[in-house]
């Protein structure tokens, strides 16, 4: 029986036809656009590559497509499929705050000339994600100013991520590259190399930076560090093998990252997980928000040089954890989520330990917020530094706290609810001026927010089963598996075979930690997904570093880095 | 009961179950090298090297719940130069080899590793292109601690675990899985034999002038591609 072809829901669509977007484009753009094509409610456009440039522009600023918000750009190979004529193709996903809109541009490129545009010059996000289709698939983009590898190490050989490449073939690293930054040959300047091994770099980013005294006059980050090939790796897993590794992507709130994908294989198969998982799963999701957050800000204040804040909000850290560990048995990393479900029921005493945690957090926000919201150092250390405007914020593909604290008040959790966030009463907090400290500020007022929907999800929490009951995505329960040869079948079969899903293309979003977590899904029908592309917020966060320390001191730097929040796991996969 | 620096000597501080230590009445003998290693057991200056999901559940032990501090080693230092024991906690990319190898190497003697983590033990479940198969193919490791990531009970388990080692003056020196890295030692597992296979796979294709799988063929009037550095505007 093959799963429905109708999308998922109806609040992920949006109120506009689709079609005056193609009017639109056919109009400006006549005969550049190759196929326009809906599934799932996804808008995908498909253009001519010579037309790759003029349609990102047209989408970016024309009155009624206002794409402004660059999310994502990746490749696909498509070697051994017949349903292609080129080997290649490249993926553009964009979102328009005005119209509620996401929309997925592509254009094929042929294996013998992987040339293409580039996009730099539209969205300044398109920097370093041309430079990571290079790196992995050695797609060439014209024009591009820096067209390196980004993360594979120096001596590497080959472009990984295409399907010709065998996926455990490591090549013995060289030494750490000694030059990341182009230093013009009269600076009298000073080349100092913050990181790897930096306290408050956190083990894995490097930022090279040419100094006059200690004032930063140009940086170049280095990534690459974290580098451990999710995406090649999840090409040979099933749909449910990758949700550990999903946990690992933001390993400081590992459930969310199973909740969206999960919700984005649901997607892709067209069904919905039962209203008692998607309550738990919005708890530990916004519990999980609440934990991310407390790291940001410990690991931020550790950075500043008072360590107080973070012995003082660990504890609820320590709370959470009992919750998670009592549904799951794992602490931190706990793969609890199912398609479409979770893997077990709750426990009895969950309504109880999840109150513990949200009075445990109560108190350790009020208690870091009497710290530190008023501390004249805190405040002077975080007040006008990394400032960036909500138009730079957007091209950049900011999302998140981050976005928010630029001014804009962009939640998928209000925008496109999903997992029943539309039952729950929220705020958005926002920034005024976009800089650290209004992103300290939007994440401690989150973390409020996130405890307000917690106790009105346990309010309501309802009853009934926490996996779909449907023998083509969820194992039968072990008690009939004993008991009769129809489920003892079924979970052979589903073991086996894994879950098939239709063939097509599905961009899943939610609101992560750190922002919109997006997981690109290409599925030819097999039990392993074709390519699975991550949209990590912290990669177009982390991109934006550079412009934010230029002309501060090493000391803002480190203020800033600590409240964006870049993730190593999520950044580099 | 003031502490005086002479009590050490006289044993109130020394465990008398140590080698090398002889309780008799009211005076110890004891050794210099035993007390130098009680005194370097008590006060480990641990430096983390944490790098992804395990560096979390590195803070949870040093944070207050855990409390690494009951076991003496509370002192996080930052810097090589001041600490003795390496913690590696999280997955070592190979871009990343090259600088735990420096950090290790800027450690003074004597030092201890211990590699948290299934990634730093044996690369866990990433076997894959960018991703070093455990931290020994090119550091000495003491104590590993498995787990993905080890609870932080597992955790201080390990800093017992090497103030034994400690106690008994043993150290790991040459790093264990070295042959790993190279062509040369013992065939382990079947990676050598990957291996071979891909470098006659190479081979084959360099003689009908290919480039090997995966590598875009700049230049190569086959491909018809030419480098990008002649493209840019």
């Amino acid at each position: 029986m093959p799963f429905p072809d109708s999308a998922l829901s109806d609040s992920q669509r949006s109120d506009r036809p689709p079609s005056s977007i193609a009017g639109i484009m056919h109009a400006n753009l006549p005969g550049g656009v190759v196929m326009i094509r809906e599934f799932r409610g996804d808008l995908s456009i498909t253009v001519k590559r010579e037309t790759w440039a003029a349609a990102a522009v047209l989408l970016r600023d024309h009155l009624d497509c206002d794409f402004k918000l660059f999310l994502d750009l990746c490749a696909v190979d498509r070697q051994g499929r017949v349903d292609r004529s080129e080997r290649f193709e490249i993926v553009l996903h964009l979102y328009s705050v005005s119209t509620k809109r996401h929309i997925r541009v592509t254009t094929p490129l042929p294996e013998s000339d992987p040339r293409l545009d580039t996009l730099t010059k539209v969205f300044k996000g398109a920097n370093w994600f041309e430079r990571e289709a290079y790196d992995l698939f050695g797609i060439v983009f014209r024009g591009h100013p820096n067209l390196k590898r980004i993360l594979t190490h120096e001596s590497f050989v080959g472009h990984p991520m295409r399907k010709d490449y065998p996926t455990a073939r490591r090549h013995a690293p060289g030494k750490c590259a000694e030059r990341v930054l182009d230093v013009p040959q009269d600076s009298q300047g000073m080349v100092v190399n913050l990181g790897p091994s930096h306290p408050s770099m956190h083990g894995t980013f490097r930022v090279q930076l040419l100094l006059d005294g200690e004032t930063i006059v140009d940086a170049a980050p280095d990534l690459g560090y974290m580098h451990r090939n999710f995406e090649k790796m999840a090409e040979a897993r099933t749909y449910w093998q990758i949700i550990p590794y999903t946990d690992r992507l933001n390993y400081c709130s590992p459930f969310m990252n199973g909740h969206g994908w999960a919700l984005a294989v649901e997607k892709l198969l067209g069904i919905k997980a039962p209203p008692r998982a998607e309550a738990v799963r919005v708890v530990l999701s916004e519990l999980s928000r609440v934990m991310d957050h407390i790291v940001c800000i410990g690991a931020n204040v550790v950075d500043l040089g008072a360590i107080t804040p973070f012995f003082v909000t660990f504890r609820a850290r320590e709370a959470i954890y009992d919750v998670l560990e009592a549904c799951c048995g794992a602490r931190l990393t706990v793969s609890y989520v199912r398609i479409g479900g979770l893997a077990q029921d709750v426990p009895e005493d969950f309504d109880a330990l999840c109150r513990k945690a949200i009075s445990a957090a109560r108190e350790v926000i009020d208690q870091a917020d009497r710290l530190l919201t008023r501390n004249v150092i805190f405040v002077r250390r975080m007040r006008e530094v990394g400032v960036l405007s909500a138009d730079d914020a957007l091209s950049y593909g900011w999302t998140g706290p981050c976005l928010r604290g630029s001014g804009v008040a962009y939640d998928v959790r209000k925008n496109h609810p999903y997992s029943g966030y539309e039952q729950y009463d929220f705020d958005v907090p926002t920034g005024a001026v976009g800089d650290s400290f209004d992103r300290y500020l939007v994440r401690m007022e989150e973390m409020r927010q996130s405890l307000r929907i917690v106790e009105q999800a346990l309010a309501s929490l309802p009853g009934g089963p926490v996996i779909v009951d449907d023998k083509r995505v969820a194992l039968p329960p072990k008690s009939a598996v004993f008991e009769n040869i129809e489920a003892l079948m079924n979970h052979f079969k589903l073991v086996f075979e894994g879950i098939l899903p239709p063939a097509g293309e599905i961009y899943g979003y939610t609101e992560a930690a750190n922002g919109e977590l997006g997981y690109f899904v290409v599925s030819d029908g097999r039990k392993c997904p074709w390519r699975v592309k991550v949209r990590p917020p912290c990669f177009n966060l982390y991109q934006a570093y550079p412009r934010l320390i230029k002309g501060g001191m090493i000391a803002d730097a480190i203020a800033i880095i600590g409240g964006l929040n870049v993730i190593a796991g999520e950044l580099d996969r | 009961m003031t502490m005086r620096l002479l009590d050490v000597f006289r044993g109130k501080f020394v465990d008398p179950t140590y080698p090398g230590v002889h309780a008799g009445g009211d005076v110890i003998t004891t050794r210099l090298d035993a007390v130098v290693k009680w005194g370097r057991k008590s006060s480990l200056w641990p430096m983390p090297f944490g790098t992804a999901c395990c560096a979390i559940e590195f803070m949870a032990m040093s944070a207050s719940h855990y409390d690494v501090a009951r076991f003496g080693a509370e002192v996080l230092r930052f810097s090589p130069r001041q600490a003795d024991l390496l913690f590696v906690a999280g997955t070592i990319p190979d871009k990343l080899a090259p600088v735990l190898k420096t950090i290790y190497d800027q450690m003074p003697e004597p030092k201890w590793v211990v590699a948290m983590g299934v990634c730093a033990c044996t690369g866990g479940f990433y076997r894959s292109y960018h991703v070093m198969q455990g931290i020994d193919e090119i550091v000495p490791v003491d104590v590993y601690v498995p787990g993905c990531p080890p609870a932080p009970e597992a955790l201080l388990a390990a800093v017992m675990k090497i103030q034994e080692r400690i106690k008994e003056g043993v150290r790991q020196s040459e790093p264990q899985g070295a042959h790993r890295l190279g062509a040369s030692g013992d065939a382990v597992f079947d990676r050598r034999a990957r291996r071979a296979a891909w470098a006659a796979d190479d081979d084959a294709r360099a003689k009908q002038g290919l480039a090997p799988r995966g590598v875009i063929a700049f230049g190569n009037p086959a491909s018809g591609v030419q480098a990008p550095d002649g493209d840019r505007d």
